[in-house]
């Protein structure tokens, strides 16, 4: 489904970020890709939505190289991903159920879509009583469930993770991990990115570890975090 | 597409009222803005209407013999209205122009005393001749001089008003041409503070629009309540300059009344008090859009 083929990103003059990555992640699968900060595990991650083009290799989703997709067809393109962030990157002057329907809506979703699909989700994530709350008035825990929402309202094919428990206490960072799980459970396939040894040690996976933008070790099955 | 539509508006209303601090910045700015606007335009009308109240004094006349016959007049005067400058044309008989001046000097007893002795009209017809265009009274009165009754014509009292029909000409012209330099200098100022503010407020939005990026928004989507709320923006501040502008010139006008009798701005704003809110609101949506257009562009490239 996913497919890195000799992927390589230099930052200029001479800042090796990736560094001949070839990687293949199979449809509904869980991947854990782990590593220092700096290890390249952001940037493996903007370039699979197009934000970063690699300086040389092929990415492929589905089947599609990236490099054949124009610019103007970019936003569709990024609706086959759901994506969670450290940060949250939710839009502030939203409530929480703007922040979904707003998915639904680049989608050409129906109001009547809108107004049954978004209190479900809502509620899936436990925030069926915070629906008109705005984003500063959640705890960092609620505002994760609430991306996490968002990235799911469209039904995406993969869940792009980058760090979602950076911001949270142990507590919240395993409702997250729980979530994203379940999310597998129904055959979406999740990369989660993380350097958060405890939680790759307790979904016990494929992990990919990488180290200097090269992918050090692959274990495909109950994984661990090992440097 | 129709709720698209909908949901651009109402997403744009919506940021409208949330962001109340900024919407209230910007549509103060605009309705300043708009204000300025109407203020030249207001300069405009007047000015038009000042010189064209003097313009329509302005007037040339033929006086002729006390011997000419009416027939001649009335053929100068056929001929006269051939021409495609002149607006029109009076005709004051000799008898007319001995009333007139009676009237004139009614309380003048000498005056009235000798006019009564005299068995003769000493006074001889005149045509008073309006051209459509100021410009034209040279040519009118080359007309006049050219005539094949020149000689039944006593005075054509163009040549002794030229000095001042060419100073009122020129001042008309050079207060157009000044008045339009302004009004467009004003402008763009007006424009490039108003862009500038929504420049500012859309770069506070910087993250969101990412944000919107990356769930995979198309351009059109993240631009549309913007522009909707650029409309916004402007259809409330033209309302607001509205509000602002009438009783300003109602109280402006009243007193400039008293200079020039001639010129009821407020009259005239009331007159076409339609085509002016229509006018104020066309700007201002169109201000606002263009320049949420403008200043979203450079954030949504991908």
């Amino acid at each position: 489904m996913i497919e890195f083929k000799g992927v390589q990103k230099i930052y200029e003059p001479n800042d090796v970020v990736l560094d001949n990555i070839d990687l293949t992640i199979k449809k509904g699968e869980f991947v854990s890709l782990v590593g220092l900060s700096g290890a390249g595990k952001s940037t493996l991650m903007r370039i699979l939505t197009k934000e970063l083009k690699p300086t040389a290799g092929n990415v492929s989703v589905d089947g599609t190289d990236l490099n054949d997709i124009a610019d103007k067809e970019v936003p569709y393109f990024r609706r086959k991903f759901g994506t969670i962030y450290q940060d949250f990157k939710l839009l502030n002057n939203k409530t929480a159920h703007e922040n979904v329907a707003f998915a639904m809506e680049v989608s050409d979703a129906t109001p009547e879509d809108i107004a049954r699909d978004v209190p479900q989700i809502l509620s899936i994530v436990g925030l069926a009583d915070k629906a008109q709350n705005f984003p500063n008035q959640l705890s960092g825990g609620e505002q994760q469930r609430l991306a996490i929402a968002r990235a799911m309202i469209h039904r995406p094919k993969i869940l792009l993770a980058d760090e979602p428990t950076g911001n949270l206490d142990l507590v919240n960072s395993y409702d997250v991990v729980k979530l994203l799980l379940k999310i597998n459970e129904f055959g979406t396939t999740v990369v989660l990115a993380t350097h958060d040894t405890h939680i790759v040690n307790t979904i016990g996976r494929r992990v990919v570890t990488m180290d200097k933008g090269k992918i050090v070790r692959d274990q495909l099955e109950a994984g661990r975090y090992i440097i | 597409m129709k709720h698209n539509l909908l949901r651009i508006f109402k997403t744009g209303w919506t940021n409208f009222t949330r962001n109340s601090y900024m919407s209230f910045a910007v549509t103060g700015v605009m309705a300043l803005a708009l204000l300025l606007f109407l203020g030249l335009l207001t300069f405009q009308v007047l000015t038009g209407r000042v010189v064209s109240s003097i313009q329509e004094k302005v007037d040339i006349s033929a006086y002729f013999k006390t011997t000419t016959s009416e027939e001649q007049i009335i053929s100068v005067k056929a001929d006269l209205e051939k021409l495609p400058e002149v607006a029109a044309v009076t005709y004051v008989s000799s008898e007319q122009a001995r009333e007139d001046f009676k009237k004139r000097h009614e309380d003048d007893t000498l005056i009235q005393e000798s006019l009564d002795q005299l068995d003769t009209n000493p006074f001889g017809a005149t045509l008073n001749i309006r051209a459509r265009d100021p410009e034209n009274y040279s040519a009118v009165a080359t007309f006049l001089e050219n005539s094949r009754y020149r000689d039944q014509m006593s005075e054509i009292n163009y040549n002794e008003n030229k000095a001042v029909i060419d100073k009122i000409n020129s001042f008309a012209r050079s207060l157009r041409a000044w008045g339009l330099i302004v009004t467009f200098m004003l402008v763009i100022i007006a424009t490039l503070i108003t862009f500038n503010t929504i420049r500012l407020t859309i770069y506070n939005q910087k993250q969101e629009i990412e944000i919107m990026r990356l769930v995979g928004a198309s351009n059109w989507h993240i631009q549309g309540p913007y522009l909707a709320e650029g409309g916004i923006y402007g259809a409330i501040a033209a309302l607001v300059a509205l509000f602002i502008f009438y009783p300003i010139l109602y109280l402006a006008s009243h007193r400039l009344l008293i200079f020039v009798p001639d010129v009821n701005l407020f009259r005239y704003f009331l007159i076409n008090s339609w085509q002016i809110v229509l006018l104020a609101l066309i700007v201002g949506v169109l201000l606002g859009m263009v320049s949420s257009i403008v200043a979203i562009r450079r954030h949504l490239k991908i």
